[in-house]
């Protein structure tokens, strides 16, 4: 019965959706997920070239496609299809995402020389072909996630200024630094532009005294930079598309760590001979010194003018010791002194020496004075005296001066500084009332805010309060009584834009939403502004300025031949664009002093 | 599979059953059992049908693993049967005469890794890399690209940059 019956069985399948291909001899798609013909979406490439490294057939080359970026080089990989094997390592390994492969596989041509090719750039059939070899997933031939760093807890360094991370261990670093994939696209952001994948190779192959070498190339402040740059490098990084990027920063730090200080100099070498040169250089930030470290390697006889006890500048005056410990900061700045640098302290530029004599008795002379005035906001109530602005405060809390401490206070100003203050203030009050009261009220929302992240989930850790898109208005004073004009508390308003349509500041605040911060003291930390009184009346007339700062060219040369400027009081507050700025000055005043060599010959 | 696992896991000294989907196991097997064990299952146990045969080379192991795909019809259920061997002078027992096909994936095997299968017919001829006298390609400690690179000739007018010196050239060429 079963066998008569069953040959009409089969006719159920009349109506399914045939498995076999209709027009075979002109139709015949790839399977989905066919390894076929190369797809690059331009947008999410970022040029890094790891495709064209893993290619085990060298079918791959970079080619120019448009102008490089930060973090973007450009560059796009174009394949020849004569090597090519279609084994789509170099699409399970692109650092973005970007190369696909579609399952189009017929190209027929009497020309080989058109089977090179640069996808996404090249129109082909297939260039929005859906189907084809995608890599399932994130990538997995580098890791996604960053090596967790060790910090100590909030508990651990509230009452204490000792320093908050603890820095890799060898296993750690080289997991992380195996992450990298030594593209280089950092290297271009970086200001020093700092040879970054090659001590983190240095890492790597556990070469210590190679890292070290290579720091010290581009950098004598990595002790510095190693734990509080700026670290723009890391946005430009490959591995932040599809995961973390590297924590240069961190890793950077880790090669200074494992070489014992002992060898620095002798790693580093001796400074050339002497050519009998003399620079003066007035300011012992990280670009003063980076001038003078360099000047001193050409050579040349550097002394460095410092106003203060102790040499270092914002490093050591505005940045607090849990971010970056003293001792480390001597590290670096002894290094420097190895070389032949001399100090000297406590020695104010129009008090104890003046620049014309600087000038009389130097073949040049740099100013790197840095931004050391804070900047006051100018509202109402801040000419009492229980308002400060951050960056005298936090010089003061460095020479160990006496500072008020009260139970309850406002920080104006959403920046590091305002952090760095805020944070430096709770751990006084932590010591002497047992708790943390500080309010930090920023203008700019959290969408855009001006502080690292990590400073914002630190500072709340600590039991800081922060208040985002607040404009402040008055500082409230008690108006009679016992505390007649003593800080009451802090009005804000909400801010609702700070540009205008032109892009200028010019912030639009909602009346209807105010609110009084309860204070015993507010400190502003809105902006820093440099000391140019040491100038003298004659040198400032003299000068050429732009918008309050003194103007230099792209060598950092003012309008006076003799006079460099360079760091911060040029550039604006960032450590590793000072490192720079130095490095270039010190190229020009030797190609200065070598034509005058040259002159006199 | 888990029956199956239990009535054969003592009698052949079976290591742990990995059931990477409902219809598909693996497990692994000393090279003593491997025989024995896969008559079993093609005579008794009704996996008649050797899917594949295929090799992965662990080479800072210094092992080969070999890994014998079987098909069960009736049940539509695949099991792996895995073993590894010494990478160093890496030769196995033939399975040619338990399944014909077998010849075909030992002479792949012996070209692409050089894993040795004596008495497998033909298994010493060139299979698809003709007149292949370097490293079996398979092998890891096999440089792929050095390989490509002093075979083939460079296409003419091919240039590459680095990302990093392009970027210099193109933004910043005095170094600053």
């Amino acid at each position: 019965m079963r066998d008569v019956l069953s040959p009409f069985t089969a006719w159920k399948h009349l109506f399914r959706e045939p498995v076999t291909v209709l027009d075979p001899l002109n139709d015949r798609p790839g399977a989905d997920r066919y390894r076929g013909f190369h797809q690059n979406d331009l947008e999410k490439c970022i040029g890094c070239g790891t495709c064209e490294v893993i290619c085990q057939n060298a079918a791959i080359d970079m080619v120019p496609v448009s102008d490089p970026e930060d973090g973007d080089s450009g560059l796009r990989p174009m394949i020849d299809y004569g090597r090519c094997c279609w084994c789509a390592l170099c699409v399970d390994v692109c650092m973005t995402g970007s190369l696909t492969m579609s399952n189009d596989y017929v190209w027929a041509d009497a020309n080989p020389d058109v089977f090179r090719f640069t996808p996404g750039v090249d129109p082909k059939p297939w260039n929005e072909e859906e189907k084809g070899y995608q890599r399932p997933g994130a990538r997995v031939l580098a890791s996604t996630e960053r090596v967790h760093m060790g910090e100590r807890t909030a508990k651990d360094r509230i009452d204490n200024f000792e320093e908050i991370v603890a820095g890799y261990t060898r296993e750690e670093a080289m997991i992380e630094a195996d992450r990298c994939v030594e593209c280089g696209l950092c290297v271009a952001t970086c200001p020093a532009h700092m040879d970054i994948p090659d001590y983190i190779k240095a890492i790597r192959e556990q070469d210590y005294d190679k890292g070290l070498q290579l720091l010290y190339q581009t950098n004598p402040f990595s002790e510095v930079c190693g734990r509080v740059c700026t670290h723009n490098c890391e946005t430009a990084c490959a591995a932040r598309h599809d995961g973390d990027p590297i924590a240069i920063r961190w890793l950077k730090r880790h090669i200074t760590d494992e070489v014992p200080y002992e060898r620095y100099v002798d790693l580093i070498g001796k400074p050339e001979a002497a050519t009998g040169r003399k620079v003066a250089i007035v300011g012992s930030g990280p670009a003063g010194l980076t001038t003078a470290y360099d000047l001193a390697r050409m050579g040349h006889k550097v002394v460095v003018y410092e106003a203060r006890k102790s040499p270092g500048g914002m490093p050591r005056y505005g940045i607090p010791e849990y971010r970056l410990p003293y001792d480390m900061l001597d590290r670096d700045i002894d290094v420097i002194r190895a070389m032949g640098v001399e100090i000297v302290c406590n020695t104010r530029i129009g008090e104890d020496i003046t620049m014309e004599t600087l000038r009389a008795d130097n073949d040049a002379v740099v100013l790197s004075i840095g931004l050391h005035l804070g900047r006051s906001t100018r509202i109402p109530g801040a000419e009492s005296p229980d308002v400060d602005t951050a960056v005298p405060l936090l010089r003061k809390i460095t020479d160990g001066e006496e500072v008020p401490v009260p139970e309850k206070l406002v920080v104006i100003g959403g920046g590091n500084v305002a952090m760095d203050i805020a944070r430096s203030m709770a751990r006084l009050q932590q010591v002497k009332h047992g708790k943390v009261g500080v309010t930090v009220t920023a203008l700019e929302s959290f969408d855009h805010f001006l502080a690292d992240a990590d400073e914002v989930r630190e500072s709340r850790e600590e039991g800081i309060e922060i208040f985002d898109a607040r404009g402040p208005q008055e500082i409230v004073t008690f108006k009679s009584g016992k505390r007649k004009g003593r800080v009451k508390g802090l009005r804000t308003w909400l801010c609702d834009s700070i540009f205008d349509d032109q892009g200028r500041f010019n912030p639009h605040y909602d009346e209807s939403d105010e609110l009084v911060h309860p204070a015993d003291m507010v400190i502003e930390a809105i902006g820093q502004a440099a000391d140019v009184s040491i100038l003298g009346k004659d040198l400032t007339e003299a000068l050429e300025w732009t918008r309050g700062r003194i103007r230099v060219d792209v060598d950092g040369q003012t309008s006076e031949p003799w006079l460099w400027s360079a760091g911060d009081c040029v550039n604006g507050p960032d450590v590793v664009h000072a490192v720079a700025d130095g490095h270039r000055v010190a190229q020009s005043i030797n190609a200065m002093l070598a034509a005058k060599e040259e002159a006199a010959t | 599979m888990r029956a199956l696992y239990d009535r054969l896991k003592d009698r052949f000294q079976l290591g742990e059953l990995t059931r990477q989907r409902p219809d598909l196991g693996f497990v692994t097997v000393g090279r003593d059992h491997l025989r024995a064990l896969l008559v079993e299952l093609k005579d008794v146990e009704g996996f008649t049908h050797l899917v594949l045969f295929t090799a992965v080379d662990w080479l800072e192991d210094g092992q080969f693993q070999l890994t014998y795909l079987l098909n069960n019809r009736a049940t539509a259920q695949d099991l792996g049967v895995r073993l590894m061997i010494p990478r160093e002078g890496a030769s196995m027992d033939t399975i040619h005469d338990l399944w014909p096909t077998a010849e075909t994936y030992q002479r792949e095997l012996y070209e692409m890794f050089g894993i040795d299968f004596p008495g497998s017919p033909r298994v010493d001829e060139d299979f698809i890399l003709e007149g292949w006298t370097d490293l079996p390609p398979n092998r890891r400690d096999f440089d792929t690209k050095e390989y490509s690179e002093a075979t083939f000739a460079e296409r003419a007018g091919r240039e590459s940059h680095d990302p990093r010196d392009h970027m210099k050239q193109k933004l910043y060429p005095d170094g600053e």
